[in-house]
This record gives structure tokens, C-alpha cells and sequence, in this order.
């Protein structure tokens, strides 16, 4: 899959994998590649987060600069 | 008017045209006055000089014959019909060679609403609330039919520009009184509507007396309105006069000044709301992105805890194997002081299993010996 998930799709992933994690019912290894597929997901969810909050700003000032 | 009798001896006696002569000049003399009743009898052809009809009372059935000149009565536009009621006004007249008695109108309006005509148009479905179209909310033209120079073009126009300043309005003036009033307002709406941009048309006329307001319930200019492509708004007269365009009208207004705030949106009002709308539509948007990343920030925290959690967790249940492992180990057995005696590798478990003088092995907790048996029990 070269396409990104959606920020709720990769939300959700996270909370699967924590909640596996939480379990204890993953093997050590899998557990460890989860755990770096979790950090993974944390950046994407992050990003889209961050992205959302930079955006919301350039409205707004643009909004504010367009008032009369 | 002097009427010749002929005298046989004391008896005075007239011919028939001379007694419909002196009558006549009697009644001549009789003042002009208006008559209210219901037509019937319609009596109207282009060769007759004369349209005529009968005129009933509706209370008492009490029947009077009306004539008017044709040319006149064309000229009124009235479109009569029988039931309809009509104010007539004229003098008492005798038609000569018949010795007819009637009534020589002089002007003619109609009175009242015409229940017949509202009953009719309404059967067709020209008043019914389904036929009634949305009003634009922003008219990018707006057609305003009045009187000229009347109250109520000034009051829609202070009102249209006063609530939304960049409003486009086309003005039609026209007679909104009169025997050419319907006509009129009928040829300016179709006018209008075929101006472009306009979006909605407002006919506005101000208060007057029962008659003047007739005009605007004519059956042509009412199926006018009900016919017109775009949607029509109407204020005419006060709010008690009901004429029978209002309800064929989209929108009626109870005054001009109401019909303009039907047509346009405050726009002071509409910049608040939008304002409004656009601060709510920020902080909604900001309140979920912060919202979203607290729950990331919480599963984040889960994440980096989870790890570490495992290895203890394992490392713990590593501890408690081992702990279980060394528990059954014979090595924690020899400790207690109990030994373990061989004979050639195989661990001896009865007297029996050795005989005299055999040589065993002895291990103890720590180190061991060799032994040779003394005595078997």
C-alpha cells in the first residue's frame, strides 16, 4: 500500500497495537515490531494533527486580513 | 314641457306619446344618484348603441332595467358578469316609444370583492398555498410596480436600500387607480418580468378607498400575477383590505414597507451572522484538533509504557519459573541433609537392591564418597 492511512484509520491501528501490547498476549518479538509500528503511527497521527493546527491558523489570519 | 290634452267636454285626455313625454320631462327633473345592486341580464351587442342589463336587489328580489352607452361601458373594462354587484350611477329615465321605465347610467364601478369571482379562482386552484414559489433570498433585481410618485414606492425603496444598500431595483410606474389601472399593472409586470436579473416582483400601492383598491382584485390582473414566472409579492392598501391579487400572490405584505423586507435580507444582520458563523466554525475546528491530540498524546503514553511493561512483566514470570525450577531440584533435597546412594549409576532405592560387600556411590549436598556394604536390612 503506497498511500498513507487516514488519520482515523491510523488512530485506530495505534489503539489495536496499544491495546495488544496492554494484553500481553503478543510474543516478544511481535511485540517489539509493534511497538515500532506503533511509533510510526504516532508520527503520521502527529503530523496530520500538526498540518490541521497550521492551516487553521493561515484561515483565520487570512479571514482577519479579509474583514473590512 | 308643455303636453297638448285634448279636452272631450269636462274629461282631459292624452295620446300615449304625450303622456310618455310629459312623464319623461317629469323624471328628467330627477336628480343623478348611484344605485347598488346585482347585475343580471347582460344585454351587450356591437350594434346596439346601448349595453343593457338588469339590476336586482339582493334583499327583496326588487328589479330595476339599466341602460348605458356602449361605448362607454366598453371603455370601463369591467368584465361583468351576472351576480356581480355594481354601484351604478345615473338618473331615472323613460324609454318613450315603449313607455319603459329604467335607469341611464352614467358610470358604473364595481363594489365589492366579488365573492363569486373568488370562489370561482379559487375552485382553480389559483389560491392554493402548494402554487405558492419560495421568494429569493437574494434578488440580484428587484421589479417594484406603484404608483408614480406614490408613498409607497418611497416606503419600499427607503426600506430596500436602508436593509441592503446594494440592492438593483427597477421601478415601474404605472396607474394604480382607475378604470386603466388593471390593464396597466398587468402590462408592467409581464414588462418587467421579462427584464433580466429580475428575480422577484413587488407591486405595492398604498391605502385608498374601497373603489380604488378594485383594480387589484380584476380576474385579469389576479390571473396575471398567478401567471407570472417569478414570484410576486403584494402590499396593497392597509392590512384589513384583502384585495384578490394578495392571494395570488407568493408573499403578501400588510404595507409597502413590509414588502421590502420580504424581498431583501438585512444585510447588517446577515455580515453579524456570517461573522458569527465563521468564529464558531474556528473554534469548533481548533476545539477538535486539541481534542484529537490529547487522545493521541494518552495512547502515546500507553505505547511507550507497553514495552517496558512486557519485559518486566516477562521478566517476572521468568523469576517465577526459576524460583519453581529450583524448588524441585534434588539439589534442595541433598541440602536438608538426605543423600542420594548409587550402585553402578542406578540409584538404590531398597535394602534389597545391594548385597554384602558391594561397593555404592554416595552423593551429598556437597561432594559425595564411595562405600562398600556392610549389612543389608
Amino acid at each position: 500500500m503506497t498511500d498513507e492511512p487516514s488519520f482515523e484509520a491510523a488512530q485506530k491501528e495505534l489503539e489495536e497495537i496499544v491495546h495488544r501490547l496492554e494484553s500481553g498476549e503478543a510474543p516478544l518479538d511481535e511485540a517489539l515490531r509493534l511497538w515500532q509500528r506503533g511509533e510510526e503511527l504516532y508520527r503520521l497521527c502527529r503530523n496530520r494533527l500538526d498540518a490541521a493546527e497550521g492551516r487553521i491558523e493561515e484561515l483565520a489570519s487570512r479571514a482577519e486580513a479579509a474583514k473590512p | 314641457m308643455k303636453v297638448e290634452a285634448i279636452d272631450y267636454g269636462d274629461r282631459r285626455v292624452y295620446s300615449v306619446g304625450a303622456f310618455n313625454r310629459g312623464v319623461a320631462s317629469w323624471l328628467s327633473r330627477l336628480p343623478t344618484v348611484w344605485v347598488e345592486g346585482e347585475v343580471t341580464e347582460l344585454r351587450r351587442q356591437a350594434r346596439w348603441a346601448s349595453v343593457f342589463f338588469t339590476l336586482k336587489d339582493p334583499a327583496d328580489g326588487a328589479c330595476l332595467g339599466v341602460s348605458m352607452p356602449r361605448g362607454q361601458f366598453d371603455g370601463l373594462r369591467l368584465d361583468l358578469a351576472d351576480g356581480d354587484r355594481v354601484h351604478v350611477y345615473g338618473r331615472p329615465e323613460l324609454f318613450e316609444a315603449r313607455g319603459e321605465f329604467r335607469l341611464r347610467a352614467l358610470s358604473l364601478e364595481r363594489f365589492g370583492l366579488g365573492e363569486r369571482l373568488k370562489q370561482k379562482l379559487a375552485a382553480e386552484g389559483l389560491f392554493a398555498a402548494e402554487r405558492k414559489r419560495q421568494l429569493p433570498f437574494l434578488p440580484r433585481r428587484i421589479g417594484l410596480i406603484t404608483g408614480n410618485d406614490a408613498a409607497a414606492k418611497r416606503d419600499v425603496l427607503t426600506t430596500i436600500t436602508s436593509r441592503f444598500p446594494p440592492a438593483d431595483v427597477l421601478v415601474g410606474e404605472t396607474y394604480v387607480q382607475g378604470p386603466r389601472a388593471a390593464g396597466a399593472v398587468i402590462e408592467t409586470l409581464r414588462a418587467l418580468s421579462r427584464e433580466p436579473g429580475v428575480d422577484v416582483i413587488v407591486v405595492a400601492r398604498g391605502g385608498g378607498s374601497f373603489e380604488d383598491l378594485l383594480p387589484f382584485s380584476d380576474e385579469r390582473l389576479v390571473r396575471a400575477i398567478a401567471a407570472c414566472p417569478l414570484p410576486v409579492v403584494t402590499a396593497v392598501g392597509h392590512e384589513q383590505d384583502t384585495p384578490l391579487c394578495d392571494l395570488a400572490a407568493d408573499a403578501r405584505a400588510s404595507t409597502p414597507s413590509m414588502a421590502a423586507r420580504l424581498v431583501v435580507p438585512d444585510l447588517a444582520d446577515l455580515l453579524q451572522r456570517l461573522d458569527r458563523a465563521r468564529a464558531g466554525l474556528e473554534r469548533g475546528t481548533r476545539r477538535t484538533v486539541e481534542r484529537e491530540r490529547r487522545q493521541l498524546e494518552r495512547t502515546h503514553e500507553r505505547l511507550d509504557r507497553a514495552p517496558r511493561l512486557l519485559l518486566e512483566r516477562g521478566r517476572a514470570r521468568l523469576e517465577h519459573a526459576g524460583g519453581r525450577l529450583r524448588a524441585l531440584s534434588p539439589h534442595a533435597t541433598l541440602e536438608r541433609g538426605y543423600s542420594i546412594v548409587r550402585s553402578e549409576g542406578a540409584i538404590v532405592r531398597s535394602g534389597t537392591a545391594v548385597a554384602r560387600g558391594e561397593e555404592v556411590d554416595v552423593e551429598l549436598a556437597e561432594g559425595g564418597f564411595g562405600a562398600r556394604v556392610e549389612e543389608t536390612r
